[in-house]
């Protein structure tokens, strides 16, 4: 397997999806190049295939290639565009096809979360401390369901919970998140 | 927009994000995302929500995916393709100088003078269906349209592509061609439309456009980007 442990400095991704933007075909090749394993990494994670990792790894890419254009230099980081883009093709895969998510053996492989050492996606301003203030039942439903892709009935049946408690609990989880970091946000 | 529809379309942005709507729930919400508001509140969503994103160890994919990836855009025949442009630059050189030539023996007639690209815009869906990459020419005044990759349209159907004006109807910018490069020539009313517009957008017709002058079903809209 091959690790990288810094992620590629951002403004140097911003630039490669401004020329991918001009139809620059060796840009892209080096951002794939950069990014891929890190995508790669994430889809593993949501679709516990790698058959069906690697497929929706042609469509991220795909994907970025013709969205470079919308990419706004200064808005957003770029790797975390890059990966929200992979988030919502996976998701949209899983939708679709309602697919039981079997894992590969691999999947221990991949779950490991250690290996990024130096950096990694931007987090709000005092996310822990405002998702630190959410219960553990609900801070499970919601990274079950933004980290794993889990739909409301999956997050049920995992957690053993009714179903409408885990809508509610991702519900009231979500409003409270809003607001812990909007009040983060206000001058004091 | 009213304070119970906004905390609505914040409750589904938020699912929308995290990934708990339904797949026609998804399909639907995404058509409202035309709306610049429903835009910020997603936006806002995966800027709160990106605290959740895991650190992973990074994994190389194989090496068919890249090829994968460069046949499904011809990256390939893209690499090639500058020596014919050149040869296509040099063709429409030699074209324009002989017209040069031609012109200045006509007293009186001025050559038409090349309009600059001053907004564009890529219209996609899936990768796989549809891709036009649209440029807006001088002041809103011609649009040059280049097809990307288009599949998939049912029988008897035509996309249709409108100017999105802020507090205004949609306006037709007329048909949308399934092959090549193609140039059109705006009205009055298309460039006023046009030059109103942040965003354009994209619909599916039957045969011959809109039946009503307004979009039947729209399939999606992206930003117009400035220069």
């Amino acid at each position: 397997m091959n690790r990288i442990d810094t992620l590629p400095p951002e403004i140097e991704l911003a630039q490669l999806l401004q020329r991918c933007a001009a139809q620059d075909s060796a840009a892209f090749r080096t951002l794939y190049d950069k990014t891929s394993p890190i995508i790669f990494a994430r889809l593993l994670r949501l679709l516990r295939r790698r058959s069906v990792a690697e497929e929706a790894l042609q469509d991220v890419y795909v994907r970025i290639w013709q969205r470079a254009a919308q990419y706004e230099l200064g808005r957003g980081r770029a790797l975390a565009w890059m990966v929200t883009i992979a988030r919502y093709c996976a998701i949209d895969l899983m939708r679709r096809e309602r697919m039981t998510l079997v894992s590969d053996d691999s999947l221990a492989e991949i779950a490991d979360e250690s290996a990024v050492e130096d950096g990694g996606l931007e987090k709000p301003n005092n996310f822990e401390h405002c998702i630190g203030l959410l219960n553990d039942n609900t801070r499970q439903c919601l990274t079950l369901a933004f980290v794993e892709g889990r739909s409301h009935d999956e997050i049920a049946r995992l957690t053993t919970n009714p179903l409408g408690s885990v809508k509610s609990w991702i519900r009231r989880g979500l409003l409270a998140l809003k607001e812990c970091l909007s009040a983060e946000r206000q001058p004091t | 927009m009213k304070s119970a529809n906004r905390e609505l379309l914040d409750r589904l942005a938020a699912e929308y994000v995290l990934g708990t709507l339904r797949y026609r729930a998804r399909r639907r919400f995404e058509r409202w995302l035309l709306s610049p508001q429903v835009g910020a509140l997603v936006k806002a969503w995966e800027e709160r929500l990106a605290g959740l994103e895991p650190q992973l160890a990074p994994v190389a994919p194989p090496a068919a995916v890249w090829h994968g990836i460069e046949e499904k855009l011809e990256l390939r025949r893209m690499q090639r393709r500058p020596a014919a442009r050149w040869l296509a630059i040099a063709a429409s050189l030699a074209f324009f100088v002989m017209a040069g030539v031609l012109l200045t023996w006509q007293p009186g007639v001025v050559p038409v003078p090349t309009l600059e690209r001053t907004a564009e815009s890529s219209l996609q869906t899936d990768p796989q269906t549809i891709y036009w990459h649209v440029q807006v020419l001088g002041d809103n005044q011609e649009l040059d349209l280049h097809v990307q990759n288009v599949h998939d349209l049912p029988p008897g159907k035509s996309h249709e592509l409108w100017a999105l004006p802020e507090g205004g109807a949609p306006v037709s910018l007329g048909l949308l061609p399934h092959t090549g490069d193609h140039h059109r020539v705006l009205n009055a009313a298309q460039r006023a439309a046009l030059a109103g517009s942040k965003q354009i957008a994209v619909s599916l017709e039957r045969e011959g456009g809109s039946p009503t002058g307004t979009p039947t079903e729209v399939l999606f809209a992206a930003p117009l980007s400035r220069a």
